[in-house]
């Protein structure tokens, strides 16, 4: 049987993150998952710390924040590897279609709930959105398209918005994959700059709903311009993401171009322990059980929704290798009475324990499996949702995971 | 703009909307007033079960003789409103023969039909039940929906010359010396008040009776009981499932449509306005019913949901007509000299009809006339239209995708026409109002998604209310959302939360008021 240098499992940001980190250290490195993972909701802009004030530069003040916040995962990578990670991430995504942020700070971009959300690293197609200014903007919506909604968007923005009918006929009802790879189509995109442009009353800026294509999202920014004379600019909005799914399908193609093996649809669901080291793991393929052997692995499956946490009726579980999960005490600590609150619902910041180099670690701060270490959101000790920090904890633990293991 | 009645009615719930229809059948003009929705008390938090009154033979025979007889004329009158599911009364090892026994026998006495089942002949019929069964009676329970109901004895009501305020609260009585002569009421949306001169008011609130009666200075023993309920992802049942045991918590499943609602406790409520359900409950109804039907462990809750029952303490013996032990009737006119004013409260939402009959009967005397009740003659108006989940698929199966227009809700296929529909009526005003009207938001995500959309629907036509660049109605329907399903988040509904609140509060920044995220407004 094959035996690979690592298996991460999990393919959410974070395992694909370890996974790209380890393929490039030379490592014969295997990538199991239940699908694409959160990349596919949330995916759209690379939030590291929205929390931190916009005046302030991400490098330093995330030093400041990491010296307040010494249990958060972001205190296992340091700034520094924070740093480091997202220069890696970057250089995955080359121009046209590149990721940036706007003077090493935090932007607002407009949502599509008509809110404005801090966030770090934007790809090209959003970058207009930081830069609007309200009177000059327009908001478009798309007729029978009803995951983004563009009158609340223009109402809360305080902005005009218009709803234009797509190009071709028998399309209400399309979702986001569906308009994304028309826009593929040249003959489409330049129908509906066409009419976004009868529409116009001088505008500078363009909102639209993030379907930029899959292929080309650059070169369909362009021609919209083009056409238009404005600066347009992507509205992330309900999932799925079509913003995401560019993230993953760049890394896989990356990861299958430098040798690493995808197994997709196949949730890892048990593992072999012998003397607190893991051995092999199991997929199920219905009507088969694969089996997979590694020297080493990622744990990145996530958390309830990706299922690297389940929540039984009064304890919350890590169900592959059974890890000792951190947690409030009973079913009744788990969420405050009110659903907005200042602080995060409790049962957010559960999960896994881990030592300096990210292996789980028990109540004591005792290794549990020498040769596993956990990256991403199953880590313990963050708010990802409320601090905005989502992506850039996958990708700095999921870098850091690889770094650790391949050394060890 | 002041109003004149002659009968005024307080309380949209079922008993307030079958005094109107009473009333308006028996051509007495009336007008209804309620501080929130249809169905916004009791009449909205109850199992949706229409009794057969076999829950009640053994220890309560009267009650159960009332329920069967009003069991019958709803399936005759309002079909459209009930599932004619049929029900068990399934006896589990620890319950014993003796009390199936007294139960079959205390049934026939009450006239309630009875079909005694062998464990194999049940588990034929209902194969999720607990295997070890010993045996299990089949009577006929159902279904029913109560928002429907209620909403249909108003339409019926309003076509006879009835009139209806929602959202619409009596801030006080007035009285010319021992009479009563009419409310004043408080818009509750403009915030608008008024007079409504009327010689007769009926107090039909519930558990709320005593918020209307210290108006006047009154007060009836009501001691509140508050009854939690979990509403699963999938039918666990055809039938209702109920415990054969003396009647206790935790013993009865009630199919809904696509779902079946688990039920119920009784804990001793003091507020009216503030009851949530307790984890302490979650657990011990899981527990419990899954002695009936074991796969209710396994199950994803959608929500959990409670309810006051107002129980009547005393039977306020000043007057007589304070007949059955399951409801409360009080002429204060004889009973503390304000004439013109009756309350009735307690009851069950199967006897709603019986309820109004004699409330309506009662002031009929009061008035001097002689006019029959028609109520359990005449259908309701919808009486024809098919409303299983056949039907709904049905009805969509015979549009083309293009006149089906945007579907907004994807759980429960609610089109976008549907709610257009509701608007072009034009009695909504708020976003409540059209989620009790539709299926919005009743499936998997609870609104998660459809709701986003509905709010789009209602800017796109200026309907969205005045919180331009606020998003309160959004915020406040996820806040009202999570006391629903806050109770029931463990498993897969975990995960859904997962998902909801990375929408809401990750990429939409959406944050709490008081947290200083920078959310909302533009530069």
């Amino acid at each position: 049987m094959k035996r690979w240098d690592l298996i991460v499992i999990g393919m959410g940001l974070a395992g694909l993150t370890a996974a790209r980190t380890a393929m490039e250290m030379g490592a014969k490195v295997l990538v199991v998952g239940r699908g694409i993972g959160s990349l596919s909701l949330f995916g759209n802009t690379i939030d590291v710390l929205g929390e931190l004030n916009p005046e302030t530069k991400m490098e330093s003040g995330i030093r400041g924040w990491i010296a307040a916040h010494p249990d958060h995962p972001y205190a296992r990578t340091g700034a520094e590897g924070i740093v480091e990670a997202l220069d890696s991430f970057r250089t995955l995504f080359p121009s046209p279609y590149a990721f940036a942020a706007i003077d090493g700070r935090n932007s607002l971009v407009p949502t599509g709930a008509g809110t404005l959300r801090p966030t770090y690293l934007l790809p090209v197609t959003m970058a207009a959105g930081a830069a609007m200014r309200r009177e000059e903007t327009l908001i478009v919506g798309l007729r029978g398209f009803k995951d983004f909604q563009g009158d609340t968007v223009s109402l809360h923005l305080r902005c005009r918005g218009v709803t234009v009918s797509l190009p071709r006929y028998g399309l209400e009802g399309a979702t986001a994959l569906a308009l994304a790879r028309l826009m593929d189509e040249a003959p489409f995109r330049e129908g509906l700059g066409e009419m976004i442009r009868q529409q116009m009353a001088g505008e500078k800026f363009i909102g639209i709903p993030a379907v930029l294509g899959l292929k080309d999202p650059a070169g369909v920014l362009k021609t919209l311009e083009a056409i238009t004379g404005a600066r347009v600019f992507e509205i992330p909005m309900l999932p799925p993401s079509i913003p995401g799914t560019r993230i993953f399908h760049r890394f896989r193609e990356a990861l299958i171009a430098g040798g690493a093996a995808f197994h997709m649809g196949h949730p890892a669901t048990g593992a072999a322990v012998e003397n607190g080291r893991c051995t092999e793991i199991y997929a199920e393929n219905p009507p088969l059980t694969s089996t997979y052997r590694a020297d080493r692995f990622i744990l990145a499956n996530g958390r309830f929704l990706g299922g690297g946490l389940w929540a039984e009726m009064n304890r919350i579980r890590e169900p592959l290798f059974n890890l000792p999960v951190s947690q409030p005490g009973s079913r009744g600590e788990w969420f405050r009475e009110k659903f907005f609150q200042p602080e995060s619902h409790p049962i957010h910041r559960s999960g896994i324990l881990t030592d300096a180099d990210l292996r789980p670690v028990d109540e004591e701060g005792r290794v549990i499996l020498r040769n596993v270490w956990a990256a991403g959101s199953i880590l313990a000790h963050h708010q990802a949702i409320e601090e905005h920090s989502r992506e850039g904890i996958d990708i700095a633990t999921g870098f850091l995971a690889a770094r650790r293991a391949l050394s060890a | 703009m002041d109003l004149k009645t002659e009968v005024l009615i307080i309380g949209g719930g079922a008993t307030g909307a079958g005094i109107a229809r009473d009333l308006s059948l028996r051509g007495i003009p009336c007008l209804l007033v309620e501080k929130g929705d249809f169905t916004s008390g009791a009449s909205g938090r109850n199992q949706g079960l229409l009794h057969s009154g076999a829950r009640y033979a053994v220890h309560d025979p009267e009650a159960a003789r009332e329920c069967i007889t009003e069991n019958r004329i709803l399936r005759r009158i309002a079909p459209h409103c009930i599932e004619p599911s049929g029900g068990l009364f399934v006896s589990l090892p620890e319950d014993g023969p003796e009390y199936r026994s007294t139960f079959i026998r205390a049934c026939e006495a009450a006239g309630i039909e009875t079909v005694p089942l062998s464990p194999r002949e049940a588990l034929s019929l209902e194969p999720r039940l607990n295997p070890s069964l010993i045996g299990a009676v089949q009577v006929p329970d159902g279904a029913i929906d109560p928002f429907m109901l209620v909403v249909e004895n108003a339409r019926d009501a309003e076509s006879r010359g009835a009139r209806f305020l929602l959202h619409t609260e009596v801030v006080s009585l007035i009285r010319s010396g021992r009479k009563i002569a009419g409310v004043r009421v408080r818009d509750r949306i403009t915030g608008d008040e008024y007079a409504v001169s009327a010689p007769w008011v009926i107090n039909a609130t519930g558990a709320w009776a005593n918020r209307i009666l210290e108006l006047a200075g009154l007060k009836i023993g009501i001691a509140l009981s508050k009854g939690s309920m979990l509403i699963t992802n999938t039918r666990l049942s055809e039938r209702v499932i109920n415990r054969c045991r003396p009647p206790s918590n935790g013993d009865i499943i009630v199919p809904n449509d696509t779902v079946s609602i688990l039920g119920t406790t009784s804990l001793r409520s003091e507020d009216l306005e503030h009851y949530e359900v307790t984890p302490e409950e979650v657990s011990f109804l899981v527990e419990e019913l899954s002695r009936m039907i074991p796969e209710v462990k396994e199950e994803r809750f959608t929500r959990a949901y409670a309810g006051v029952r107002p129980l009547v303490q005393s039977a306020e013996a000043c007057d007589d007509r304070a007949i059955s032990r399951g409801f409360t009737l009080l002429d204060h006119g004889s009973c503390d000299g304000l004439e013109g004013l009756l309350t009735i409260t307690g009851g069950k939402l199967v006897t709603y009809r019986l309820m109004a009959e004699r409330t309506a009967n009662l002031l009929c005397e009061k008035m001097g006339i002689e006019v029959p009740c028609l109520t359990h003659l005449q259908r309701l108006p919808g009486a024809g239209m098919g409303k299983a989940l056949g039907d709904r698929l049905l009805r969509l199966r015979r549009q083309t995708p293009a006149a089906r227009g945007e579907i907004l809700c994807d759980c429960e296929l609610v089109p976008r026409e549907a709610v257009d529909a509701i608007l072009r009526e034009g009695k909504v005003r708020e976003l409540q109002d059209i989620l009790h009207r539709t299926r919005l938001a009743k499936g998997t995500c609870q609104g998660g998604f459809c709701v986003y959309r509905l709010l789009g629907v209602l800017n796109e036509l200026h309907k969205g209310g005045e919180d331009g660049g606020s998003n309160r109605t959004l915020k406040d329907f996820l806040e009202e959302r999570w006391k629903g399903i806050r109770p029931v988040l463990w498993g897969t509904s975990l995960k859904e939360e997962e998902l909801i609140e990375s929408i809401y509060k990750g990429l939409f920044n959406l944050a709490s008021d008081d947290s200083g995220a920078s959310c909302g407004g533009a530069k």
